[in-house]
C-alpha cells in the first residue's frame, strides 16, 4: 500500500504536459483514453484529466467511436500542453486540427505501393492483389 | 492552431446556433401586444392554423382527457411495499384528494407534438487524399458537458475522406452511449418495428408502447411519429378510446384525429358514455382547426351550443351520420327517463 501511495504522489523535475493516448482494455481488446498527463509519467499511469476516449475496434455498425471533450482540450492546449503524434492525427481526422502531414504522407505512400503492386502484376488476379493489399 | 477557434466561433453564432434553436420552435420574443388585441386571433398561427401548443387548444384537449384518479394512479410495476393505511377526517380527506388531483394534473402533461425533423446532410470537409486509407468510418462526439444535446458536434469521417455531420440516428446513438438516459436503449428495441407493433396492439397495450416510445425516441424523430400514428390508427379502427382516456396521450390522439377529420368514432364513443361536454369540446376544436368547413360557419352564425352543435356537425361534416343520430336519441331518451323518474 505504501508503494502504491508513493507512486501516485510522485513529483517530477522538468517535463511538460502532454495529451496522449493511454492504453487500457484486455488481451486482444485495446481501448484508448485520451488523457492530459505529465510527459514523464507512465503511459497508463496517473494523469491530470481524461479528455476523451477512442475505441480502435469497429462496432456492429462498422464505426470506430471516439469521444473528445473539446472544451477541456482547448483549456489544456491553452495551458501549453503538447500533443503526441497519434493524438494529433486523431484530432486531424476529427477536423479539430488541420490534417496531419504524416497522414497525408502515409496515404500517398500507400497509394504508391498499391500502384507499384498493380504495375508489377500486369494482369491482376483478384485473390493475389487482395492478399498484397492486406499485408501492406 | 487557427482551426482551433473555428468550431468555437461557429458554435456561438451563425447558422448552427440559429438552426439548433429554430429546431425547437424558438422565435425572437414578440413585442408585447395590448391585452385585448389577441382575443380575436387566439389560437391562430401566422398561416391561420392553430397549433398544438396554443392555450385554447390545450385547454380543450385537456378537458377531453378526463381525470380518472383510479386509472392515473393505478399501481405501476414497482417494488412491492406493504400498503399504508391512514385515518383521516373528512377535511383531511378532501385535502388529500386535492393534492392527488394536483399531482394527477402534472402526470397528465401532454408530450410534445412536433413536425418530423429535417435530415442532416452537411459536409464539413472533403479530403480526397485520405481515400482508401481507412476501412471503417470514425465517429467523433464532442463530450463538453455544458452544451445542450441539440447543439453538440457529432461528425463522421468516412473512409473516402469526407468529413460530414452525423445523421439524426447516429447522433441519438452516440448521445445515448456517452450521456445515457434512463429508459432509453442505444439500439431501439425491435418492438417498435411495424410487424411487432401489431402484436402489442392485439394485447391492448397501447399506453405502454406509447410510454416506451416517449422514453426511447426524440419527439421530432421519424420513429416517434410513426409509432404514435400507428397506435392512434389502431385505436381509431377498433374504437378502443378508453385505453388512452385519462392518460397523457389522449390529447395527442385527439389532435391527430381532428387534423385528419376522423372524429366520428370518438364522437359516438363520447355520446355513448354521456360525456356531452367532451363532445362539444371536440367539435369546437374541429371548428378551430378547420374554420372553412360548413358546420363551423353555421355554428359561428347561429351561436350553437351543446346538443344542437353536435346535430349540425353530424349533418354536415361526419360520415357516420346515422350512428351519431342514434346515439343522440338514446342519450336524450336516457335523460328524459332519468329526469322523469
Amino acid at each position: 500500500m505504501v508503494q502504491l501511495g508513493s507512486r501516485l504522489l510522485k513529483g517530477y523535475r522538468g517535463g511538460h504536459v502532454v495529451i496522449r493516448l493511454a492504453l487500457g482494455g484486455c488481451t486482444n481488446r485495446p481501448f484508448y483514453r485520451i488523457v492530459a498527463a505529465h510527459s514523464r509519467r507512465a503511459r497508463d499511469g496517473k494523469y491530470l484529466e481524461q479528455l476523451g476516449c477512442l475505441d480502435p475496434l469497429p462496432n456492429a455498425r462498422g464505426e470506430k467511436v471516439a469521444g473528445l471533450n473539446l472544451e477541456r482540450l482547448r483549456h489544456w492546449l491553452g495551458c501549453g500542453a503538447q500533443l503526441s503524434r497519434p493524438a494529433e492525427k486523431l484530432l486531424g481526422l476529427a477536423g479539430f486540427l488541420p490534417l496531419h502531414p504524416m497522414t497525408v504522407t502515409g496515404a500517398e505512400r500507400l497509394r504508391r505501393r498499391q500502384r507499384a503492386q498493380e504495375a508489377a502484376v500486369p494482369t491482376p488476379v483478384v485473390g493475389g492483389s487482395q492478399e498484397h493489399g492486406e499485408t501492406a | 492552431m487557427a482551426a482551433l477557434g473555428a468550431w468555437g466561433r461557429a458554435a456561438r453564432r451563425g447558422r448552427l446556433w440559429g438552426a439548433a434553436r429554430a429546431l425547437w420552435g424558438w422565435r425572437r420574443p414578440q413585442p408585447q401586444r395590448a391585452l385585448g388585441q389577441d382575443a380575436g386571433t387566439a389560437g391562430e398561427k401566422k398561416d391561420g392554423k392553430p397549433s398544438f401548443t396554443d392555450e385554447a387548444v390545450q385547454d380543450l384537449l385537456y378537458r377531453m382527457t378526463g381525470l380518472d384518479l383510479q386509472k392515473v394512479f393505478r399501481p405501476v410495476k414497482q417494488e412491492l411495499k406493504p400498503p399504508k393505511y391512514k385515518l383521516l377526517t373528512e377535511k383531511q380527506l378532501q385535502e388529500a384528494t386535492k393534492k392527488a388531483i394536483k399531482e394527477a394534473k402534472e402526470k397528465l402533461t401532454m408530450p410534445p407534438v412536433l413536425d418530423e425533423r429535417e435530415p442532416i446532410d452537411d459536409v464539413l470537409a472533403e479530403d480526397k487524399i485520405l481515400e482508401g486509407v481507412e476501412t471503417t468510418k470514425y465517429i467523433f462526439t464532442d463530450l463538453t458537458y455544458s452544451i445542450p444535446h441539440r447543439e453538440r458536434f457529432i461528425v463522421v469521417r468516412e473512409p473516402n475522406g469526407v468529413l460530414r455531420k452525423a445523421t439524426w440516428e447516429e447522433r441519438d446513438r452516440m448521445i445515448q452511449i456517452f450521456f445515457p438516459k434512463e429508459g432509453r436503449r442505444v439500439i431501439p428495441p425491435a418492438v417498435f418495428k411495424d410487424e411487432h407493433l401489431v402484436t402489442v396492439f392485439q394485447q391492448d397495450r397501447h399506453e405502454d408502447i406509447l410510454n416506451m416510445c416517449i422514453a426511447q425516441f426524440e419527439p421530432d424523430s421519424a420513429d416517434y411519429i410513426r409509432v404514435h400514428h400507428r397506435t392512434y390508427d389502431d385505436i381509431e379502427k377498433h374504437a378502443k378510446y378508453d385505453l388512452l382516456r385519462s392518460t397523457r396521450h389522449f390529447g395527442g390522439m385527439v389532435w391527430y384525429l381532428v387534423n385528419r377529420k376522423k372524429t366520428d368514432g370518438l364522437l359516438i364513443d363520447m355520446i355513448h358514455k354521456d360525456l356531452l361536454d367532451d363532445a362539444t369540446s371536440l367539435i369546437t376544436l374541429y371548428h378551430m382547426l378547420h374554420p372553412e368547413c360548413q358546420s363551423a360557419k353555421e355554428a359561428e352564425e347561429r351561436k350553437l351550443q351543446g346538443v344542437d352543435l353536435i346535430k349540425v356537425f353530424a349533418k354536415t361534416e361526419s360520415q357516420k351520420e346515422g350512428y351519431i343520430q342514434l346515439a343522440l336519441q338514446a342519450y336524450e331518451e336516457a335523460m328524459a327517463t332519468s329526469t322523469a323518474s
